[in-house]
């Protein structure tokens, strides 16, 4: 089978109802069979989370099916991380992700439903890039740097790059042509469902102590020969995600450095590593300060 | 799910809503009680994060008193089973949190929060 045409995509009209349609009603749709193809962790957030300490709070922005709700895979249990989706689909695998009872909560990155600070950690792992615009996307990293601790909170962000290695089933179109307005490029990434491919039930899950409810959604009504689907995503170019975060640190009054390098009382927040791997941009961020 | 550890975390973020926000009311639960895996190691880290007040309180909405009014000097193993299944155990699978600054309301269905807001509600 060919790879699958990335197509550009053009933002117009309101980003937020273009978002609903582009990206959350598709993964509503696709929800099942998208689960059932994401589950090995990357080495860099695995690396991550191992190295919390025992006893820390996070929070995965855009957790999807919370593949990353289980690790450390080495240390279970040590670390608590709560998953934040937009997708009610996805969280119903995410809530019982590893064969253990999560914490999901239904809501939107760009939301603040939290007490300040209230975590130790964030993720956000290939979520930011479903952002339309600008804007949203620096909304979406203040949003995670406000969510942690402003002592000690740890960030770690992982978003598509326009640089895709050899091994990428994608072919990225060549040619751009907004190269003067915006950083990054704009497309459309599409997914087929075809009856090859149904809609699998996830490993059965426990119901004993209390009646199972009937299932939601699509049930024996005969599929569509195949059904395709186009995701928007903002693929970003190399710098960029960390200018974004430099935007939103200055945006927040915070330095950009090392706490050792600042004087006694002030805060700020420490770009700990960035880089590419595996077709995705990452950064890694630490706050420090009182 | 929502346990009270998650409960614990949020607040309202409706527009405007800023002070008094925490910890929302818990309103009309359906609550279950799954046993889940006892890891002293992260509660004894995990305590300090607590905002105890608002844990006890929620715990007693929840017809649970077993919390003292402070977190003990002395952390013992009983302490510590009590406080996990507080924590962690107590589903509320049903009902809803309701802001007692606002009276914002976020309904809970099948054990998940719904924390969305209306485009007009967002601040």
């Amino acid at each position: 089978m060919s790879p699958p045409r990335v197509a550009v995509a053009l933002v117009e009209g309101d980003p937020s109802t273009y978002e609903t349609r582009y990206v959350h009603d598709v993964y509503e749709q696709i929800a099942s069979h998208f689960s059932a193809t994401r589950y090995k962790p990357w080495p860099i957030i695995s690396h991550f989370l191992s190295e919390l300490p025992t006893g820390w709070v996070g929070l995965d922005s855009g957790t999807g099916n919370g593949k990353y709700l289980p690790l450390p895979a080495e240390r279970p249990g040590a670390v608590w991380t709560v998953g934040l989706d937009r997708s009610l689909s996805l969280l119903e695998t995410a809530k019982m992700a590893g064969g253990v009872t999560r914490e999901v909560v239904w809501g939107d990155v760009l939301g603040k439903g939290w007490r300040r600070g209230a975590f130790d950690y964030a993720v956000s792992i290939a979520t930011i890039h479903h952002l339309a615009t600008p804007e949203r996307r620096r909304l979406a990293v203040r949003r995670l740097l406000e969510s942690v601790s402003s002592t000690h909170g740890r960030v770690l962000i992982y978003v598509w790059a326009t640089e895709q290695d050899a091994l990428s089933k994608r072919s990225i179109p060549s040619s751009r042509t907004d190269i003067c307005v915006t950083e990054g490029q704009d497309v459309f990434v599409p997914w087929v469902l075809s009856p090859s491919m149904p809609p699998q039930p996830r490993k059965s899950r426990r119901q004993e102590g209390h009646q199972s409810k009937p299932a939601v959604g699509p049930d024996t009504s005969p599929v569509p020969a195949r059904q395709k689907f186009s995701r928007y995503y903002h693929m970003f170019s190399e710098g960029e995600l960390r200018r974004l975060v430099e935007y939103v640190a200055n945006d927040l009054c915070l330095p950009i450095g090392r706490k050792e390098d600042h004087p006694v009382g002030t805060s700020g927040v420490e770009i700990v590593q960035s880089g590419w791997e595996r077709s995705n941009y990452y950064i890694e961020l630490r706050r420090w300060g009182l | 799910m929502v346990r009270l550890i998650t409960h614990n975390l949020l607040a309202c973020h409706a527009k405007g809503c800023t002070t008094n926000n925490f910890p929302l009311q818990i309103k009309d639960a359906q609550l279950a009680l799954r046993e889940a895996e006892f890891n002293p190691d992260f509660l004894r880290g995990f305590i300090p994060r607590i905002e105890w007040a608002a844990l006890v309180s929620a715990a007693r909405q929840l017809g649970d008193e077993s919390l003292p009014n402070e977190v003990p000097e002395m952390i013992d193993d009983d302490f510590l089973r009590g406080l996990h299944h507080v924590l962690l155990e107590i589903h509320i699978d049903e009902g809803a949190m309701v802001c007692p600054n606002c009276g914002h309301v976020y309904p809970i269905s099948s054990g998940i929060p719904n924390m969305l807001l209306a485009e007009h509600e967002i601040g």
